[in-house]
């Protein structure tokens, strides 16, 4: 293998390969860093150049744009608070706030550092690891992925708030709003309008939620501050931050390997969890929310750990795991190869070819990060109240490209409103934003475990698999209540 | 805060319970196999969110249990703003939101985005720096503008106004 790898190696190692790695990281980062553009855009839209190059420069192309995608969505959420993608909404828990005290340098930083250690670890784990995780993958049915996400749901309803209560009315609020629309078996549910039988897109709703109520509290509490520019001060991550964030850092790379691999749980889900177990297992949980350099370490090491993982199901069964390794597996059809168990018998050079020139993407990602990262610090110094309106003409023409339509635009402003009374009332966003991400699959792996079982759900608690998740659920919210009796004591 | 908080909760699921799902989430009179109908999962989570509004109702009434209930000082939040006026002032935002969703039909995507940007610099503050605010409010819109419709060819809408005077 090592000799294989060693070939591989010598045959990416090109100053063409490095020029396109190079262009489609820098393209992510800033595709990703704009409110409403997203990963799945950027590799989709890249797609047709891939026909005229060769087959591992044109998978590269596109891995490259998918890794710098996924950071670029942490830049916006840190310095506007707006997540270019919904895996970053997690970011803006502890980024904004440091960016709002004259450090967003620090969060930037620490966001790169995290983002190219959980990615670095996530290729490794394809490398050495693909097919264990391949096979585990495999081993999840309905059940499984119910209780596992039941396990998600209840972590970040624990953690993103001051009320575990409060956390899960949260999560009912986003498990409704996800029902809007057709279901699995083709019913409309509540298409009060035309327009809502295709129901609510994650990008409105994501940048609705986390943008607009912004621009309203500055409109409707009218602080002075607002006028003011924030201050450039703090950039750099200490040794002593960077050795306390480590732990999380790693654990947040291992838990977005595990969710990466697993078919359609995705980045974001691996975001919150491991902000979660961070936040459950961190010296200074009290700091988290209010800008923890941890937070961010935990959430982007899990987002971007999601990146290689997502290849594993990929590349050794053929199952693509989301949109993006959907667009990935159309262009390695293009280009004559077939994922799954035989690509590593017919193409195995090509493979070997990827997984080297995916280790050196995680470098390009570090180099092109702090490059742009000067330049994207200076967006924070704009002043909140020139910059909100500013952030919202962005969102509006943003969302409007997605779909070319009135209906996703004004589900962005509803959603804004609806935020800021979530705002008034104290009820945590990102649990609402996960599970109504989450909610779809939630409801569909609940019904056909149902249909499965012939209505008995037992079925819900019948593997191991489901024991340890369902386990792991109580476990969260049994902590969370003791930690919150003993707040509300003291 | 908590009692309203509770109460809110519990009449916005109760709503969605007891009059939006049998209207709007209607059982097709054949399901396949033991399939569950459509309502099923709704309702499951409507009934839960009732069951945590009235928990969350429960423990703002007792001194001792606000605190889990209610973690967050509502004052803190609001200032010493009188309330008529935050209202007021949350009225005229919802309000410009609602004039842009029309001026677009009528104006187009970037004559009613220049607009919006305006009135949102005067309704944040910022408008008292006038030239930068209007620079801004013309620049901005036309180069994602230009920028969109040529880099991803969306085609924004042009507005019936305009169209008619053949622009």
């Amino acid at each position: 293998m090592l000799n294989d790898l060693l070939i591989a190696f010598q045959a990416v190692a090109t100053f063409e390969n490095f020029l396109i790695m190079a262009a489609g990281i820098w393209g992510g980062v800033i595709i990703g860093a704009i409110p409403g553009m997203t990963g799945t855009m950027a590799v989709t839209l890249a797609l047709p150049f891939t026909f005229y190059m060769q087959p591992i420069p044109s998978i590269l192309l596109l891995v490259a744009l998918y890794k710098g995608s996924t950071y670029g969505g942490s830049v916006s959420a840190i310095l506007i608070k707006t997540p270019g993608t919904a895996s970053a909404a997690c970011t803006t828990l502890d980024g904004y706030p440091l960016a709002r005290q004259g450090k967003a340098g620090k969060a930037l930083n620490m966001a790169l550092y995290s983002s190219c250690t959980g990615d670095f670890i996530s290729n490794l784990s394809l490398i050495f690891i693909a097919a264990p995780l391949a096979l585990l993958a495999l081993r999840i049915g309905p059940p499984e992925y119910f209780m596992l996400m039941v396990f998600a749901l209840t972590t970040v309803a624990g953690v993103s708030g001051r009320s575990l209560l409060l956390g899960l009315v949260s999560a009912c609020l986003g498990l409704l709003l996800a029902t809007v629309g057709e279901d699995m078996y083709g019913s409309f549910r509540f298409d009060l309008t035309v327009d809502m039988q295709s129901g609510l897109a994650v990008a409105p709703v994501l940048i609705g939620l986390f943008a607009i109520p912004e621009l309203l509290k500055i409109v409707v509490f009218r602080n002075t501050e607002a006028q003011k520019p924030m201050q450039l001060g703090d950039n750099k991550v200490t040794r002593a931050e960077l050795r306390r964030s480590l732990k999380s850092m790693l654990k947040g790379s291992m838990i977005g390997v595990v969710m990466g691999a697993i078919p359609g749980i995705g980045p974001s889900a691996a975001a919150f969890s491991s902000y979660g177990e961070a936040q459950r297992s961190s010296k200074n949980r009290e700091n988290f929310g209010k800008g923890e350099v941890e937070g961010i370490a935990a959430s982007e090491s899990a987002n971007n750990g999601c990146c290689g993982s997502t290849m594993i199901p990929l590349l050794a069964l053929g199952v693509p795991g989301d949109v993006i390794t959907g667009v990935m597996l159309g262009a390695f059809m293009i280009h004559g190869m077939t994922p799954g168990p035989m690509l590593f018998e017919n193409n195995l050079n090509e493979v070997y070819m990827l997984f080297i020139g995916m280790l050196f993407s995680s470098v390009l990602l570090f180099g092109a990060g702090k490059a742009t990262m000067r330049f994207f610090s200076h967006i924070s110094r704009i002043p909140p109240g020139l910059m909100a309106p500013i952030v919202l003409v962005l969102c509006l023409f943003g969302i409007f490209s997605i779909s070319n339509s009135m209906y996703d635009v004004i589900v962005l402003l509803a959603m804004g409103v609806f935020g800021f009374f979530m705002f008034l009332f104290a009820i945590p966003a990102a649990p609402f934003l996960i599970a109504f991400i989450l909610g779809p699959m939630l409801e569909e792996n609940l019904r056909r475990a149902l249909a499965i079982s012939r209505g008995d759900p037992s079925i819900l608690v019948s593997s191991p698999i489901t024991w340890l998740f369902a386990s792991l659920a109580v476990f969260v919210v049994v902590i969370t209540i003791r930690q919150q009796l003993k707040k509300a004591k003291a | 805060m908590g009692m309203t908080r509770g109460l809110l909760i519990t009449a916005l699921f109760g709503i969605v319970l007891f009059i939006l799902i049998p209207v709007y989430v209607p059982r097709p009179s054949f399901i396949p196999g033991f399939a569950p109908p459509p309502d099923m999962w709704p309702r499951t989570v409507s009934i839960i969110g009732m069951v945590l509004g009235l928990l969350l109702l429960g423990l703002s009434l007792s001194r001792k249990t606000q605190a889990i209930a209610d973690p967050e000082d509502a004052g803190a939040i609001r200032g010493d703003t009188p309330l008529p006026i935050l209202l007021m002032r949350f009225g005229w935002a919802v309000l410009a939101f609602a004039l842009f969703i029309g001026a677009v039909m009528l104006l187009g995507f970037l004559l009613a985005s220049m607009l919006l940007l305006v009135v949102m610099l005067i309704l944040t503050g910022y408008w008292q720096r006038r030239w930068v605010s209007l620079m801004v409010a013309i620049v901005l819109p036309l180069v994602l503008y230009l920028f969109f419709s040529s880099a991803l060819n969306t085609r924004f809408p042009t507005g019936s106004l305009l169209r008619a005077l053949g622009v």
